[in-house]
């Protein structure tokens, strides 16, 4: 098959450049670990803890603060030593607990649980966010305790029912949002990050090595080629299927990495490996068409990577589409990008399959073949009108 | 024209937006005959040869390649080999992996696609090289092989434009043996070139295109009668060479005269004995000849006359 020459001849070329194959290989690599490394350092804030009252109440705080999704609580002996652990950046924030939390004649007064970040850091001010909302959350079970203090029962007795109380108690504005996240977007932190930078990643590389393309344009051999009897169809389709190659191992590379090393999950396996397949394509097609529509590979390898951050950030790569205007979702379902994270988000928070995601599917492989298409047309009229 | 033609080619028009490239040309080669495309830079040579191989479509004009309607025609590229202008092959690939991927577009057996390489490194003197990468390559050997590249589907016409600009004068002589080899072995040959020697040295008939449009056509015994008892005078002198063209073209019986690199080329009846008033010419002008040269006409006065320009300006 004239393809299967063509789609060799440049994979030999790919395979003979040692400086391009080592980054081809090394930068899904370094984006995993990348993503990997920052997305469970932004999962759990670190949170280190001075008990000073040291009674049944405080000792409750503590473990609702280490029970607190996101937060990992260490114990400190002083404020001096939890003080220097925040500047330290040791600890993303301090939490000091007074003297006097629980007892029976000072719970009819104010008590102010001293949370420490500094204020330069964001970090530091959303773990101490974080940790704020874990101590308001408490502190409204201490006021009804105090409450019902007054009309009988010891402090912590009630403390302990105010608890139970709430737990049962459905927080009706926070679970609203709860749920909605979980079904407009991926999960938070790393499940998040990781497709959704594979889709990122394997299209802007896609785009960027258009360059291939343009510096083979310009060598004169698509001209050769086709003053062989081959179609500009058969060309573009040759071309593509090294691409294809090189985009699925660096999926595979990204998927294998996230698995095993950071527990990524990428949900039902057939659906995920239809998508990433698909997804090899959209990118090849998208590929071929910068390589037929930038004049130099130097625009190609310029423009690549800002075509593909532009789509990424439309398509919902950067940020959920959930939390943008209506409109701006519907400009993002023009790129292909939000086609593919709509159906990772499928596959990952609703326990998706191939049939949940058929429509994504269908519509990336729309986008494959237009790509495709206008790459041959474009071939084919360089080559025709003007001479490629 | 007694042999059937392999490329027969007529009212080819070409514009890349509004510049005509080419305007009406045709012309037709025979089975085992050399045919020559002399023309200056920009003469639409590239472009008639792009039409031929079917790699630009003409605006107007019909091809027919060994008797089949070429335009359009996928199977008929089977039958042309085509050596570009430029060098088109893979500077990382090797001598003999470029010449297999192309050869394989030929849809040829695995044999074939070996035997096929080894001949056209062989034909191209090129086979201890074939283990090298491209980049490795010399000019000359780079043009070495972008003819065996044109050579791998053994084609009935093959097209050469320009093959041996940048060659040393050796790789030269070897390549323009080799094309009138071609032609003996019963090879359509088109031969493009703005070298009026080569023209004359390979070529069965030549036409001469000029500005798009074929001017002249013939044998080169044809073409140089057109001009009659006419001379071609080479003045080689320093100076203001237009103001001496221009002196020229006053003296009596100079029917053209036409400036080139350090030279004023005319073309004149009698030309011997129109020297003494030629030279006087020049010395009214103020311009100092270091050399004159009358020549037996040649293309390049064939060119001359019917254009006005020389052909290597
Ligand atoms: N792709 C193109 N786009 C625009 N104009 C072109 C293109 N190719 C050729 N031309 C123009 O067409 C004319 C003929 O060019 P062509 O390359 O056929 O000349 P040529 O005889 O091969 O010249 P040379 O001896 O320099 O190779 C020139 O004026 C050239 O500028
Ligand atoms: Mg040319």
């Amino acid at each position: 098959m004239r393809a299967l020459a063509i789609a060799r001849a440049s994979g030999r070329r790919v395979l003979r450049d040692r400086v391009a194959l080592f980054f081809l290989i090394i930068l899904p690599i370094v984006v995993i670990v990348v993503v990997g490394a920052v997305a469970q350092g932004f999962n759990t804030f670190r949170v280190g803890v001075v008990d000073l009252d040291g009674t049944q109440a405080s000792r409750q705080l503590v473990a609702e603060l280490s029970h607190a999704s996101g937060l990992a609580v260490i114990a400190y002996p002083s404020v001096g030593s939890l003080e220097k652990a925040v500047a330290r950046s040791e600890i993303n924030t301090g939490v000091v607990i007074p003297r006097g939390l629980s007892t029976d004649e000072l719970s009819a007064r104010a008590v102010t649980v001293g949370v420490i970040a500094e204020q330069a850091n964001s970090t530091q001010q959303a773990a101490g966010t974080r940790v704020t909302s874990v101590v308001e959350e408490f502190g409204a079970r201490v006021e009804a305790a105090q409450f019902a203090t007054r009309y009988g029962g010891s402090f912590v007795q009630n403390l302990s029912r105010a608890s139970s109380l709430e737990s049962s108690t459905p927080r009706v504005g926070l679970s609203s949002q709860v749920v909605h996240t979980s079904q407009g977007s991926l999960p938070p932190g790393y499940e998040y990050s990781a497709p959704t930078e594979l889709v990122l990643f394997v299209f802007l590389m896609a785009i960027a090595g258009g360059a291939t393309i343009v510096e083979t344009r310009r060598l004169g051999m698509f001209e050769r080629m086709s003053a062989a009897p081959v179609r500009p169809r058969t060309i573009i389709a040759g071309e593509s299927i090294t691409y294809v190659v090189i985009a699925a191992v660096q999926s595979l590379v990204i998927v294998a990495i996230g698995s095993v090393v950071f527990g990524v999950s990428w949900g039902n396996p057939l659906a995920a490996a239809a998508l990433l397949i698909l997804w090899c394509l959209v990118g090849a097609g998208a590929g071929m068409v910068a390589g037929t529509f930038f004049r130099t590979p130097e625009q190609a390898s310029a423009m690549g990577p800002i075509v593909g951050i532009v789509f990424a950030m439309l398509g919902g790569c950067m940020w959920p589409l959930s939390i943008v205007s209506t409109t701006m979702r519907e400009i993002g379902h023009a790129t292909p990008q939000a086609w593919a994270v709509d159906a990772w988000t499928n596959l990952l928070s609703n326990h998706g399959d191939l049939v949940t995601i058929s429509h994504e599917l269908g519509i990336l492989v729309l986008f494959a073949l237009g790509f495709f298409g206008l790459a041959t047309f474009r071939l084919k009229r360089m080559l025709s009108s003007r001479g490629a | 024209m007694s042999r059937p033609p392999v490329l027969e080619c007529a009212g080819l028009t070409k514009s890349f937006g509004t510049r005509l490239a080419v305007d009406g040309v045709g012309f037709r080669i025979a089975e085992g005959e050399v045919y020559g495309l002399l023309g200056p830079n920009g003469a639409g040579k590239t472009t008639t040869m792009k039409m031929v191989c079917g790699l630009l479509e003409p605006d107007k004009g019909s091809i027919s390649i060994a008797g089949q309607q070429a335009i359009g025609n996928l199977e008929v590229k089977g039958l042309i080999g085509y050596v570009p202008q430029e060098v088109a092959l893979y500077p990382d690939l090797t001598a003999y992996e470029n010449l297999a991927f192309l050869a394989r577009l030929y849809k040829l057996g695995r044999r074939t696609v070996a035997a096929r390489v080894e001949e056209a490194l062989e034909l191209t003197e090129l086979s201890d090289r074939r283990n090298d990468r491209l980049d490795s390559f010399s000019g000359g050997m780079k043009r070495r092989m972008n003819i065996a590249a044109g050579l791998l589907n053994h084609p009935k016409l093959l097209v050469l434009d320009e093959p041996t600009v940048g060659v040393d004068p050796q790789s030269r002589h070897a390549i323009l043996e080799r094309v009138q080899a071609f032609g003996r072995e019963g090879l359509a040959v088109v031969y493009t070139t703005h070298y009026m020697e080569e023209a004359e040295r390979v070529c069965d008939r030549v036409g001469i295109i000029d500005h798009g449009r074929l001017i002249a056509e013939g044998t080169r015994r044809e073409l140089v009668a057109q001009l009659g008892e006419q001379d071609r005078i080479e003045l080689n002198a320093s100076g203001d060479l237009e103001r001496l063209a221009e002196a020229c073209r006053a003296v009596d019986g100079v029917s053209s005269a036409a400036t080139a690199e350090n030279s004023v080329h005319l073309v004149a009846t009698e030309g011997r004995h129109l020297l003494p008033a030629i030279l006087e010419a020049a010395d009214a002008a103020d311009i100092s000849i270091t050399s004159v040269d009358v020549v037996e006409p040649d293309l390049e006065a064939v060119f001359l006359n019917l254009t006005g320009t020389a052909l290597r300006e």
